[in-house]
């Protein structure tokens, strides 16, 4: 049943690919995925207003070449696997040569398998989970970042930047902590870098000397504490006190003034991982924002990823056409552009690259140390 | 062996802090049998006192002159504050309830650790607000390769000091014998001139001023205070006074020092994720085989 | 001038009169007797007496001042104490404490004072502590000083509650039944120390159910039944009394064995 399913609408997408080319006045159908309704909306619909910003400029700019008009198709996909999957088969009925989307993980991914299968490019702005472009799907790109960014900047910072010999690992067990402490362990092998010791706390403990004496004894070069504000700079202060001499090395969660106005001193030295906005002094940044607030009012949080994504595809099209999806594929993977959240430029997976930078606490404050994308000291 | 010294020396310092605020729990309820929710809030009342005393003093530049003075001062604002809380608490939550069923009582406390919990949210805000440590938590010595800071010497003698100057005010001095005296017999009591709820209130000053010191203790050995700090402190406290025997002094600062030790041990020697969790195994394997706790019927001459 | 003067005094625990219309007044140097069967309300008179339960009617007075607005402790501090019919001692404490715990009202340092261990406090302390010990000589029990109260014979434990009332030092004992329990030879010793104890100017109220007791040594008796005044008089004429001799019959007929615990 299934896949017949599939047969008949990978048939169908081919012929929509054939179609255009017949027809005088030609249409750019593009869609997209986003929860519309329910606890997701506002998150939704921020993507939602992201593409029709990225449309309206476009237009303003005379349109796409090549096409007459624009059309969009956006879709609720809730935060679903069936109802996304539906929402999916739909939009490549519709023809569309590309669509934005989806939100939660768990809709992109079942719906990124019909839209490949039917080679319609699939481009999430909110999807973080590493499975989404781990697939090697030819059509499935990723604009935000994703989970293991972060784990993967601190295995090339220990091992190129530091070069240190061992590392102990704390976590508190939530999802956030607790996965980034994998996926370091994770890309730490085959640095050389050992891992000495993993422990896990819990969110609310305030006295970490059990834990740290423990991991003192295993003498560590780096202690990386995988935490939440409050932990962090308990754990900073405590491992100090207990004499560990190893660096002290922490995530964007811990990125908070209170860590120096508490550990003080024992935050000197740390280092830190931080994904930067971009500035608003760029150009396209400001774009951005003054076209969006225009109309919709401050972006959320995953407008600006929805609006890189729509330009993204639009840019690819204006290049290549959308007549032959293979071609429009590679278009978009080879961009190079600055967007309203990054600067974009895809891996051979579909992922965009990170924003994370590592900062070092040095007088009190944080302070840029490495570019991961260059491996040069600011 | 360097570890196990080392692990020995977190667990004492860190078991002190429980004794103190396992102490009010104790003889609170030894007095009127009430379980004290609020104590907890109580506690980290009394770190926030300090605080905002440290704070102030440093902000007028008179800190780093006189760092021992301002010590002196954050202790002393602190407990006398929770004194005063203290004797609020008692009047107006519980006191009215005296002779209603334990349940209300019950609720009243569980109301007034909510009401204060959530009090100092909206005073003090929900971040952590800063000790100025770094003037007191410097020095450190070793003792067979054990670090040994000097703020853990400090917690340690102070909760030792404030411990052994409780049991002689509980055995020695005629409010301490009208304490346990109360705790014993009220009726009884009153008809031998003892005012009962002079003595009540009496015993809630008494552990809401070790809270207190706790509170400051606490503030200074993890650099910071927090609204909520008062609520799992609190349940390992009173955990700590139910293992000891509740009711009974002795049995409180027991409870805490074992509490204190099976916690830093576990997250040493088995997983850190759960000490807490063979905490409260210990708990109950006593309870089981001792239903009083600890020290529950033996010794109960230190009763209050 | 009567010391301590009931006035149509009476008390209901839901539908039962457990004191019905008692009058009663206690004079300087007297010991009264108090009897009556079980139940007869007469633990309940020092109930009400003491503060532990305020009457619904009549007057209560102690040397010209009502004690109906007075606290349990501030009627102790104007001067009355008692004791209980079952022991109610400070089990956990030991002989001396107890007594010192019956000083309270009559010391006064408080928290201040105790914490800084001035001189006052020190010698109110030791004061406090050579009284005690005076008081349990008095009553033979100076060498059990240190002993756990919980831990003494029961006849030594009786003679503790009276030690550690008169540590009040009252002006007004009253005694519930501490003859209860005793043999002949330790009530005898326990009505030379009542004489005594008046003798030192503490007038007595005495509920007792040994007769021999209480026909020795009381002046004057007041007799309850059904919480009512049935007969007062010397002891002479009250042992002739017919309505005397019926309530007690009465009263054990009906199975009067049973004792009633009390408050
Ligand atoms: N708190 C109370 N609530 C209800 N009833 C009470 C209470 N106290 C006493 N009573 C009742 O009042 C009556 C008088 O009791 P009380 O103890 O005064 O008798 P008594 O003369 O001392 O007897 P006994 O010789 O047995 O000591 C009894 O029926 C008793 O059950
Ligand atoms: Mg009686």
């Amino acid at each position: 049943m299934k896949t017949i399913h599939r047969t008949l609408t990978a048939l169908l997408a081919a012929a929509l690919v054939v179609a255009p080319g017949l027809s005088a006045a030609k249409t750019l159908k593009i869609g997209s995925l986003s929860p519309l309704t329910g606890p997701y909306a506002a998150d939704g619909n921020d993507i939602r207003h992201g593409v029709e910003t990225a449309i309206a400029l476009w237009e303003a700019k005379g349109g796409v070449p090549g096409y007459d008009k624009i059309e969009y198709y956006p879709q609720d996909s809730a935060c679903d696997g069936k109802q996304a999957v539906s929402a999916a088969n739909k939009l490549a009925n519709l023809g569309v040569i590309g669509v934005v989307g989806a939100y939660c993980s768990s809709a992109t991914i079942p719906a990124s398998d019909v839209l490949n299968e039917a080679r319609v490019p699939v481009l999430t702005p909110a999807s973080t989970n590493e499975k989404v472009t781990e697939r090697g799907f030819k059509y499935m790109f990723r604009v935000c970042g994703r989970d293991d960014d972060q784990a993967k900047v601190v295995a090339k910072f220990l091992s190129q930047q530091l070069k240190v010999k061992s590392i102990a690992l704390v976590d508190d067990k939530t999802t956030y902590t607790a996965g980034l402490a994998k996926n370091i362990k994770k890309f730490l092998k085959g640095t050389g870098i050992k891992v000495v010791a993993h422990e896990h706390v819990n969110q609310g403990d305030k006295d970490f000397s059990g834990v740290l004496t423990k991991i003192k004894a295993t003498r560590p070069d780096v202690l990386y504490m995988s935490l939440y504000n409050p932990e962090g700079n308990l754990m900073a202060i405590q491992a100090r006190r207990l004499g560990l001499k190893a660096v002290l090395m922490t995530e964007d969660a811990v990125y908070h003034p209170n860590y120096l106005k508490i550990a003080k001193k024992a935050a000197e030295g740390t280092f830190l991982t931080y994904g930067q906005p971009p500035s608003e002094d760029i150009p396209e940044v400001a774009a951005f924002i003054n076209a969006y607030s225009a109309k919709y009012g401050q972006p959320g949080s995953y407008s600006a990823y929805a609006y890189d994504a729509a330009n993204v595809l639009l840019s690819a099209v204006a290049k290549v056409g959308a007549d032959d999806p293979a071609k429009l594929a590679e278009a978009i993977r080879a961009t190079r552009m600055q967007g309203a959240s990054k600067f974009i430029q895809f891996d051979g997976k579909g992922d965009s690259g990170s924003t994370y930078k590592v900062m070092v606490v040095r007088d009190g404050k944080f302070v840029p140390y490495w570019d991961p994308d260059t491996g040069k000291l600011y | 062996m360097e570890t196990f010294l080392q692990q020995m020396v977190n667990g004492l310092t860190l078991g002190a802090v429980y004794a103190l605020i396992a102490l009010g729990y104790t003889m609170v309820y030894g007095i009127i049998q009430l379980i004290n929710f609020a104590h907890g809030e109580i506690f980290a009342a009394g770190g926030y006192i300090g605080v905002i005393t440290l704070s102030f003093l440093q902000s007028r530049g008179v800190l780093e002159a006189h760092p021992t003075l301002g010590l002196v001062l954050a202790f002393a604002l602190a407990m006398v504050y929770c004194a005063f809380l203290a004797v609020a608490l008692e009047r107006m939550a519980y006191r009215p309830l005296r002779d209603a069923s334990r349940l209300s009582l019950l609720l009243s406390a569980l109301g007034m650790s909510i009401f204060f919990s959530n009090g100092m949210m909206l005073c003090q805000g929900v971040y952590d607000k800063a000790y100025p440590i770094q003037l007191y938590s410097t020095g450190q010595f070793t003792v067979g390769g054990a670090v040994v800071s000097y703020i853990q010497v400090y917690i340690f003698v102070g909760a030792l000091i404030l411990m052994i100057g409780l049991n002689l005010f509980v055995n020695r001095t005629r409010l301490g014998k009208a304490m346990r005296a109360t705790a014993q017999d009220k009726v009884m009591s009153a008809l031998l001139g003892i005012n009962a709820n002079r003595t009540i209130t009496i015993t809630f000053v008494i552990g809401s001023v070790l809270a207190a010191a706790a509170g400051v203790m606490v503030g200074l050995y993890y650099g910071s205070v927090r609204f909520d700090m008062g609520f799992i402190p609190g349940i390992k406290a009173f955990a700590a006074a139910v293992l000891g025997g509740i009711g009974n002094l002795t049995g409180a600062v027991l409870g805490g020092m074992i509490i204190g030790m099976v916690e830093v041990f576990a997250a040493g020697y088995l997983a850190s994720e759960y000490k807490d969790v063979f905490a409260f195994i210990i708990l109950i394997l006593v309870l089981y085989f001792r239903p009083t706790g600890i020290m529950g019927e033996q010794v109960d001459d230190t009763r209050v | 001038m009567s010391e301590l003067v009931l006035q149509d005094v009476s008390v209901r625990f839901g539908g039962l009169k457990a004191v019905d219309g008692l009058s009663l007044s206690l004079n300087p140097g007297e010991i009264l007797g108090l009897i009556g069967p079980n139940g007869a309300g007469k633990t309940t008179v020092f109930n009400l007496i003491t503060g532990v339960y305020r009457p619904t009617g009549g007057q209560i007075t102690y040397q010209g001042r009502s004690l109906l607005k007075m606290l349990p402790h501030q009627i102790v501090r104007s001067g009355i104490v008692r004791t209980f019919q079952n022991i109610r001692l400070f089990k956990a404490m030991t002989a001396l404490e107890n007594v010192l715990a019956g000083r309270h009202s009559r010391t006064r340092v408080g928290v201040v004072g105790a914490l800084l261990r001035t001189r006052v406090q020190r010698q109110e302390e030791q004061e406090s502590v050579a009284r005690a010990e005076e008081i349990l000589r008095f009553l033979g029990l100076h060498d059990k000083r240190h002993e756990l109260a919980g831990n003494l014979p029961y006849g030594l434990q009786r003679r503790l509650e009276i030690a550690r009332a008169l540590a009040t030092e009252p002006k007004t004992l009253l005694l519930d039944e501490p003859a209860a329990g005793m043999n002949p030879q330790e009530s005898r010793e326990l009505m030379d120390l009542i004489e005594t104890i008046l003798e030192r100017g503490v007038n007595i109220l005495l509920v007792e159910h040994d007769m021999g007791v209480i026909m020795g040594i009381s002046h004057r008796i007041v007799v309850l039944d059904s919480g009512r005044k049935i007969a007062e008089g010397k002891p002479a004429e009250i042992q002739s009394d017919p309505r005397v001799i019926e309530a007690y019959l009465g009263g054990m007929s009906a199975g009067g064995a049973a004792r009633q615990p009390e408050g």
